[in-house]
């Protein structure tokens, strides 16, 4: 499948590395084949790398003074002195590390199958990554997913492909009509935030 | 042929002759229309009282700035004037006035050192004042406010508009007679009469101009076009009169809400008239918004509209359309859906005392679109009043529509529902878009 906007895209917080890291996750966590777009028709890599060239990369609006317990009960909420963004560039590393050791190839030139083993080990912690990085598969997950069903304004769900999709109609103000019309599909195309219609 | 030379030679002169006349003859003051007694004292606070209910302080406070420090562009269809500096300091203001010079800018629309005013400053209609009036206002304005030190940049029009002896020609043909005189049924009505006519200069917007010189085509309610709808800016101020406008549709308590606190059950005050609301007339006495209201329903017209469009004997479907949300729907019901819907509801009737009926709304049938095409651009607000003290916004979505998609959406408002008003061209949209923003952050 060609993505020339995506391989034209110049990203605005991501390497070219760390990019083809963010593009291959994305595709392995929503992917292109069977129903529906994937991660990468809705330019959701577009979307996590906006999102950490602003205020959620950097935790402008996050407590981050400390006292950090990098290392409490993920119960206990975010505890990491190091913001989203931080906890990418470290995490893509280490991961990237890691798959050249064991699997001879960074992260984005593994095989699919291959590329989901990695995810799943990420995800059921058992990469050795340190304490302060531990949140990173989360992010990564809760960002994609973020960046598939968002407006597009913020950069992913590329033409409301993922709305589509799901039969969401978008951010239209109301459906006082249809509030009691139970599982009846609503017939008209979703609207954006900037007003684009599908 | 040297007899015609020599007419036309005389014409010529005597052209220059009545063109230097005019330029340099003294001016005319009206005098008190009143003679009060000697030692004569206004009530206490009583100029400040005429100040609300006239707005001085509309024109001459400019946005963010000091009361009555002048600086407010007022925009006329001759140019960008700008409202003067009207506190007592002597270097930029009014200190200097004196009573006879107060009452002849208010009267006769003339400055201290004699110049013409533009009849951007209402002069037109303050010149029914009562000479006890004059007395409070001035008496306020002199004693009551502190001088502010702030120079009004100078206001330059073009030719020929800036000849302002010109004005003088403009005062014989349009100014009425000076002094309020009662003319109507009872003290309440002739009290509700003056406040319209004088003091809150409704008729400055709400009353149709004549095309040549743009005068008022009447200032009083026994002229039959007094209040009959007007233009402002871009905006319509609609009739006030006719047997089918709202002011007369609605029961005496719905307009004095309006009137009074911005909002009523099917309506809300917009563009200039929110600002007439917020500055002036939610501080009226009941007593006076009560005039008002008498008034206004004693002049009604026995005539169908006359600056909107008639409704539409039978309502269109528009309700049904909207909440059939069909993918076949046109771009205007589309956009109406995707825009408006949610505050306007698909009957286009919104919500009781906060979003306005759409339906019948003389600002969406106005012959002049331009107020609902700026609603649409630019959004607007129902402003805090002490009746009602929350801010009700509309958004612009002047940063999501483009031109195109704006003329659709009015177009479709101003045919639905009972609406039947001519459409709206891109071309309309265009002229009225000007520094909006963009974006909605
Ligand atoms: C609709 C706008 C408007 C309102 C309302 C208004 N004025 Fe004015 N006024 C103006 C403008 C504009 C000028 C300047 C006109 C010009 O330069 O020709 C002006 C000029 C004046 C001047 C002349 C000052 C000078 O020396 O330059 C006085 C005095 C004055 N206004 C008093 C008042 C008073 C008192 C009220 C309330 C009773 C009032 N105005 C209400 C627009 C307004
Ligand atoms: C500075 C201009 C201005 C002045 C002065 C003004 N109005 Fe208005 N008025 C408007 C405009 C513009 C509208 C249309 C916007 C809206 O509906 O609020 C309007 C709307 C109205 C409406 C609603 C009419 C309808 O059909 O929906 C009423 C009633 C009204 N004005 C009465 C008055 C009265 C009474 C006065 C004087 C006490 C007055 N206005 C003074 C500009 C003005
Ligand atoms: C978020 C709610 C909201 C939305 C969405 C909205 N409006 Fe409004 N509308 C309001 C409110 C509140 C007012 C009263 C504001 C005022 O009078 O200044 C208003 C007033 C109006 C008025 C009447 C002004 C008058 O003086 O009578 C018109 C016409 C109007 N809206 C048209 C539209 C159109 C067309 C759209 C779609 C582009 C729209 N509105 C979308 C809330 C909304």
């Amino acid at each position: 499948m060609s993505h020339a906007f995506l391989d034209g895209y110049k990203p605005l917080y991501f390497s070219t590395t760390e990019w083809a890291f963010i593009r291959a996750a994305c595709a392995r966590l929503i992917p292109s084949e069977g129903e529906g777009p994937g991660a990468l028709e809705a330019r959701v890599p577009v979307f996590i790398d906006t999102q950490m060239a602003g205020d959620f990369g950097k935790a402008s609006d996050w407590y981050m003074l400390g006292p950090h317990e990098p290392g409490a009960n993920p119960l206990l909420g975010f505890q990491s002195p190091l913001t989203p963004a931080q906890i990418y560039r470290q995490s893509i590393a280490l991961v990237d590390e890691w798959c050249t050791e064991q699997k001879g190839k960074a992260f984005a030139e593994l095989g699919p199958d291959l590329q989901d083993e990695v995810l799943r080990d990420l995800q059921a912690r058992k990469m050795p990554l340190k304490a302060e990085l531990r949140d990173f598969f989360v992010l990564l997950l809760q960002n994609t997913k973020e960046g598939y069903f968002a407006d597009p304004i913020y950069g992913g769900n590329y033409r409301m492909a993922a709305w589509k999709y799901i039969g969401f109609p978008g951010a239209r103000g109301a459906y006082l009509e249809w509030a009691n019309d139970k599982g009846a599909p609503y017939p008209l195309g979703p609207v954006s935030i900037s007003g684009d219609r599908g | 042929m040297r007899a015609l030379v020599r007419i036309i030679g005389g014409l010529i002169v005597l052209v220059i002759v009545i063109l230097l006349g005019l330029m340099l003859m003294p001016m005319h003051r009206t005098a008190a229309v009143t003679n009060l007694p000697a030692g004569y004292e206004p009530p206490a606070g009583a100029g400040e009282r005429v100040a609300i209910a006239a707005d001085c302080a509309a024109c001459h406070t400019a946005p963010g700035g000091k009361p009555f420090a002048g600086g407010r562009v007022v925009e006329t269809p001759i140019g960008r004037i700008y409202a003067s500096n009207i506190t007592p300091d002597r270097k930029t203001g009014i200190g200097n006035y004196t009573l006879d010079d107060f009452r002849a800018a208010l009267y006769d629309g003339l400055r201290r050192d004699g110049v013409h005013l533009y009849p951007a400053m209402p002069y037109p209609s303050y010149r029914k004042m009562t000479e006890e009036d004059v007395r409070a206002l001035y008496g306020y304005f002199m004693n009551e406010l502190a001088p502010v030190e702030a120079s009004v940049p100078e206001t330059r029009l073009a030719f020929p508009f800036n000849q302002r002896w010109g004005i003088r020609l403009w005062d014989w043909a349009s100014l009425p007679p000076a002094g309020f005189r009662p003319y109507m049924r009872s003290a309440k009505l002739d009290r509700g009469a003056y406040l319209v006519e004088a003091l809150a200069h409704c008729g400055s917007c709400h009353t149709p101009r004549n095309g040549l010189t743009f005068a008022e085509k009447g200032y009083e309610s026994r002229s039959a076009d007094f209040l009959t709808g007007g233009v402002i800016g871009a905006w319509p101020a609609p009739d006030l009169r006719a047997r089918d406008s709202a002011a007369q549709r609605w029961s005496d308590e719905q307009l004095a809400a309006l009137l009074a606190s911005g909002r009523n059950e099917t309506a809300g005050v917009s563009g200039e008239m929110a600002l007439a609301v917020e500055h002036s007339l939610q501080h009226l006495p009941k007593s006076d918004m009560e005039a008002i209201v008498s008034y206004l329903k004693a002049i009604k017209q026995d005539r169908p509209i006359a600056d909107a469009s008639a409704p539409r004997s039978t309502p269109a479907p528009t309700a049904q359309q909207l909440a059939s949300a069909s993918p076949q729907l046109g771009l205007g019901a589309r956009l109406y859906l995707d825009n408006c819907n949610a505050c306007h509801f698909a009957t286009g009737k919104g919500a009781k005392n906060v979003f306005p009926n759409l339906d019948g709304n003389a600002v969406v049938t106005a012959k002049q679109p331009g107020g609902l095409i700026s609603l649409i651009l630019n959004g607007d607000a129902i402003p805090s009043t002490s009746e009602r003290p929350e801010r009700l916004v509309m958004p612009g979505f002047g940063w999501r529509l483009n031109d195109d998609e704006v003329a659709a959406l009015a177009t479709f408002v101003r045919q639905s529902w009972s609406n039947a008003a001519p459409a709206v061209t891109t071309a309309d949209v265009a002229k009225l878009r000007g520094a909006v923003n963009t974006t909605p952050w």
